[in-house]
């Protein structure tokens, strides 16, 4: 998949652990391990809009687009 | 009449069913022999096909054990509620490759006798019918996966 999920990043920046952020998003802990582990197909918008909101990020700061060889 | 209580006992009957064929079918291996040389007495056919119709009788006779148990692993999946998984699909797509398989041995048993068409095509259809299947079934565990990986 080109599209690079990059919370881990931006969760270290944040200081803020895996658990307190799907507490805050109100999603499950093995929800928010397959966003960070780039295993997600789709990601809703309001989960995006929840994540920089908790995050206090842009979606560019999460997400990556990288050219497959 | 409750809904789950029929899909239970639908379920129940279906692994009945090819647990019984399974064990008819392993008993026939045993019977080949008597079945070809029967057929060979009763046949008004001058060309004896005896050793011929032994060898594609036992293979498609395991090829139809070993589809049977590809059913029962499919049944098992279903009992468990995992019914849009890849394995049942794997397990469709070698059942319809046995089916090929049975027609191919009756095309060849057509070279003796005509009627040996009938049973290839049926075993054909059977084997393109559960082609589809499997093509559909990966269809349903790509959108289950792209559903279950949407967060």
């Amino acid at each position: 998949m080109p599209i690079i999920v990059n919370l881990d990043v931006m969760m270290a920046k944040r200081k803020i652990s895996a658990g307190e952020l799907a507490e805050r998003v109100e999603i499950t802990p093995a929800n928010l391990s397959i966003l960070k582990n780039n295993k997600a197909k789709a990601v809703r918008f309001s989960t995006l809009e929840a994540i920089c909101r908790e995050l206090d990020c842009q979606p560019g700061d999460v997400l990556e687009y990288v050219r497959e060889e | 009449m409750d809904k789950k209580w029929t899909a239970a006992k639908s379920l129940f009957f279906s692994r009945v069913l090819t647990i019984a064929s399974l064990i008819l079918s392993v008993a026939a291996l045993f019977c080949i022999p008597v079945i070809a040389e029967w057929y060979d007495a009763v046949s008004d056919n001058a060309v004896k096909i005896r050793t011929v119709l032994t060898v594609i009788l036992y293979l498609s006779d395991i090829c139809g054990i070993f589809a049977l148990w590809q059913l029962f692993r499919v049944l098992e999946n279903f009992a468990k509620q995992r019914v849009f998984v890849k394995e049942n699909a794997a397990c469709f797509r070698l059942i319809s490759w046995c089916c090929f398989g049975v027609a191919l041995l009756w095309l060849v048993l057509m070279y003796w006798r005509f009627l040996a068409f009938f049973v290839a095509f049926i075993a054909a259809f059977a084997g393109l019918i559960l082609r589809v299947m499997k093509n559909m079934l990966e269809a349903a565990v790509e959108m289950r996966e792209e559903n279950d990986y949407t967060i």
